[in-house]
């Protein structure tokens, strides 16, 4: 079976590093956006298995991204990303998949992202 | 008009002329009426006064009309009798002008002797030289009652609202019956023009006692007009009181809204603290004195929920007798201010003389005080829900700041838990494994911003408990600037500094003025496109540090509130690791706590030029030019409030 690919989308060079290092580790291919219309651009071009995707960015936001991507017809699973405190309301916003709410882990990620696999 | 004998109008069959005297002499006896009635249910001197005046008038009319009817017409007695009576009235209008307005005691004296004078030699010669009593007669009635008239008319000129109407009233009422009087005298003195004499003075007479009418028996509907522009006046000055945050501003403008009003010497507000039974008053120094809510006349009004006169406080009041005197009150009209629900103060005007017309002014004063009751009851009303919405505007800031707060320190967190489990792992798994420099390097990183996230939140929590500012000490701002250019210069991003040879000494804490400094250059760094710039620079005695940047600026309309606490322009918003928002606001703080000041201007060409201007000892350490006293604050730490208070 292919590696699964993640795109993780964060204004944050340090939280892309770090998402980056530990999906890595687990086995995934993983791209990076710095915000939403960079987003938009890697899913055009190779679309990804699962997006991380950060809510405040710069540039097109993380409700801006999901709302293109839905029109767009990408059925992909997004994962919200937020410090803010009410992440699951944003993640019900957006039709998201799953969220995680920083501070996460190294478990707290590896898990969200192994649940959005789809049913084999 | 009086139809005695002599002076009896030579007039043959004037229906008109009749009907004008016969009204005359009802106007006159009804309005003697009135005042009598008035005089019985308050004797004071003024009205025992005016129904000397409207005696006198009203006797000489009674005597001619029973003469007439019993067939006695021109009998001397009678008309002697008349003339007595008569002459009371100038000398009436000189008692009430002492009332009113006070006069010179040889005016008194001179009036009464010459009312006797006249009056002796009306009874005693009338008879057998009629034509000197007359010249006399006109004489007096022109030096007292003209005086009279005058005077009236002059103190209506320095009274306000209904009084002033009432006594220009009084004073033409005065003039017209002057008038009247000596028309009928010269009429009797010369035949030949007595026809139109009458006439005239029956026309004069008619205005006199109009004018009297107007004067002391105004009806309701005259004074409701002539009261309008005062209260109108009142209104207009302290409707927009209700919004006037500073009571100490409130209440000296409701003070001096109701002074005007009355055209009073002073008027003073007590406002009631219920639960502690006092009065609070403003002094004129702007203090607040406090008293028992019984205490003066006012408090009088207020613990009896009615208002009160004092013609003469210092009688009514002796234990504040010195009081009064120093305000000058010597008559006081007090009224409370209540709603139905609530007691809220009291009311007062004070005045150097008893009040003239003091039914209309008490009207007045209760008017004045319901509305300001309906005034400060509705001030309560705004400046509880101006605090309620300040309580919520804080409430929802700080929320606003916790919620940001939470949110700057999660993503740091986010990275520093991350990878340091990262690390935690990849030891676990492969003890012999290269240490992962960029995982460590973004732990270091992240972790130093956690820190600075932490004691900006710590700055910020201390200048709410305090002062950012801890010991003053001489402090060169030249030195402090290198130092932070030498900082920077080691972590390789180099400022460009100009500033002068000679060092700028102050009175700084100085880590707090390196804070200022470092955190303006850092904004500038943050925000700006190339190397920012400091430029120090002496201006006017005063060290003035401009930090100057090309960067994205600060957009027109939020430059002055760039130094509010937790406020971010609207212009970073792409830009990451903008702090909580405190940055800017510490500064000021400390700043203000130097007795400095920090703006911003525009930098020509784009960017923001940051100034800090403090205050400095010396220009350039000229020793010879400083004082002993600064001299000897230089060797000890001053304490901040020692240079807050110079």
């Amino acid at each position: 079976m292919r590696e699964r690919r993640v795109l993780v989308v964060d204004d944050e060079a340090d939280i892309r590093a770090t998402v980056s290092a530990i999906l890595e580790i687990e086995g995934y291919a993983v791209a990076e956006a710095t915000n939403g219309a960079e987003a938009l651009a890697a899913v055009e071009s190779d679309p990804p298995d699962v997006i991380l995707l950060d809510m405040r960015m710069p540039v097109l936001d993380g409700w801006g991204f999901a709302t293109e991507l839905r029109r767009r017809g990408h059925p992909i699973p997004i994962v919200v990303m937020t410090a803010a405190q009410d992440a699951a309301r944003w993640a019900a916003d957006i039709a998201a998949t799953a969220f995680l709410a920083k501070p996460f882990g190294y478990d707290d990620l590896v898990t969200v992202v192994d649940r959005t696999r789809p049913a084999a | 008009m009086l139809e005695h004998g002599h002076l009896t109008c030579a007039c043959p069959d004037l229906s008109a002329f009749e009907l004008i005297s016969l009204s005359n002499q009802v106007l006159f006896i009804g309005l003697f009426a009135v005042v009598a009635w008035r005089a019985l249910r308050q004797p004071t001197r003024a009205n025992l006064d005016t129904t000397l005046l409207f005696g006198g008038i009203a006797g000489a009319v009674g005597v001619s009309r029973v003469g007439t009817w019993l067939g006695y017409s021109g009998e001397p007695g009678l008309t002697a009798l008349s003339l007595v009576l008569l002459n009371a009235v100038p000398f009436a209008m000189l008692r009430l002008v002492d009332d009113f307005r006070g006069t010179p005691r040889w005016v008194q004296y001179g009036g009464a002797a010459a009312f006797a004078f006249v009056s002796v030699l009306a009874v005693s010669s009338f008879a057998v030289m009629a034509e000197l009593v007359e010249l006399v007669t006109i004489g007096f009635f022109v030096a007292v009652g003209g005086y009279a008239a005058v005077a009236f008319a002059t103190e209506s000129r320095r009274r306000r609202g209904i009084t002033r109407r009432r006594m220009t009233a009084v004073a033409a009422g005065a003039g017209f019956f002057i008038a009247a009087i000596v028309a009928v005298f010269i009429g009797a003195l010369f035949p030949t023009l007595a026809e139109f004499l009458g006439l005239a003075a029956q026309v004069a007479a008619l205005a006199a006692v109009l004018a009297f009418f107007l004067g002391f028996a105004p009806p309701a509907w005259i004074r409701r007009a002539w009261r309008e522009p005062d209260l109108r006046g009142f209104l207009e000055r302290s409707a927009h009181l209700a919004g006037v945050a500073d009571d100490r501003a409130a209440i000296t403008q409701l003070e001096a809204a109701a002074s005007s009003a009355f055209g009073a010497s002073g008027a003073s507000v007590g406002i009631a603290d219920g639960d502690r039974r006092v009065l609070r008053y403003l002094t004129a120094d702007g203090a607040w004195v406090e008293y028992p809510d019984d205490a003066f006349i006012a408090g009088r009004a207020f613990s009896r929920q009615r208002r009160t006169v004092a013609a003469d406080a210092e009688a009514m009041d002796p234990e504040h007798a010195e009081t009064y005197r120093a305000a000058g009150a010597h008559t006081i009209i007090a009224a409370p201010i209540s709603t139905d629900e609530r007691r809220i103060g009291v009311l007062s005007v004070y005045a150097d003389r008893a009040p003239t017309f003091v039914e209309d002014d008490l009207w007045l004063l209760e008017l004045l005080a319901n509305q300001a009751a309906v005034l400060l009851e509705a001030r309560t009303l705004t400046l509880a829900s101006s605090a309620l919405r300040a309580r919520e505007e804080a409430a929802r800031l700080k929320e606003e700041f916790l919620s940001a707060a939470a949110h700057d320190l999660r993503t740091p967190l986010t990275v520093v838990l991350g990878q340091s489990e990262l690390l935690e792992r990849r030891i676990a798994r492969d003890p012999a494994a290269p240490a992962d420099a960029a995982g460590v390097g973004r732990i270091v990183r992240e972790a130093r911003r956690l820190r600075d996230l932490v004691s900006e939140l710590l700055d910020a929590q201390r200048l709410e408990q305090g002062g950012a500012v801890v010991e003053l000490n001489p402090a060169d701002l030249c030195q402090i600037v290198d130092a932070v250019r030498d900082r920077h210069l080691g972590q390789g991003s180099p400022i460009e500094v100009s500033r002068p040879d000679r060092p700028l000494v102050g009175s700084f804490d100085r880590p707090r003025i390196e804070q200022v400094i470092e955190n303006l250059v850092e904004n500038a760094i943050k925000y700006g496109s190339s190397s920012p710039e400091i430029v120090v620079e002496n201006v006017d005695g005063e060290a003035r540090i401009a930090v100057v940047d090309h960067g994205i600026g600060i957009p027109k309309g939020e430059r002055d509130r760039i130094f509010e606490r937790f406020f971010r322009a609207s212009n970073v918003q792409n830009i990451t690791d903008t702090g909580l928002g405190l940055g800017l606001y510490i500064c000021r703080r400390i700043v203000d706590e130097h007795g400095g000041r920090i703006w911003h201007e525009p930098t020509p060409g784009g960017g923001s030029t940051f100034v800090v201007a403090l205050p400095i000892e010396t220009a350039g350490g000229d020793a010879d030019q400083e004082e002993p006293a600064a001299a000897g604050s230089w060797s000890s730490p001053v304490r901040k409030g020692a240079v807050a208070d110079a």
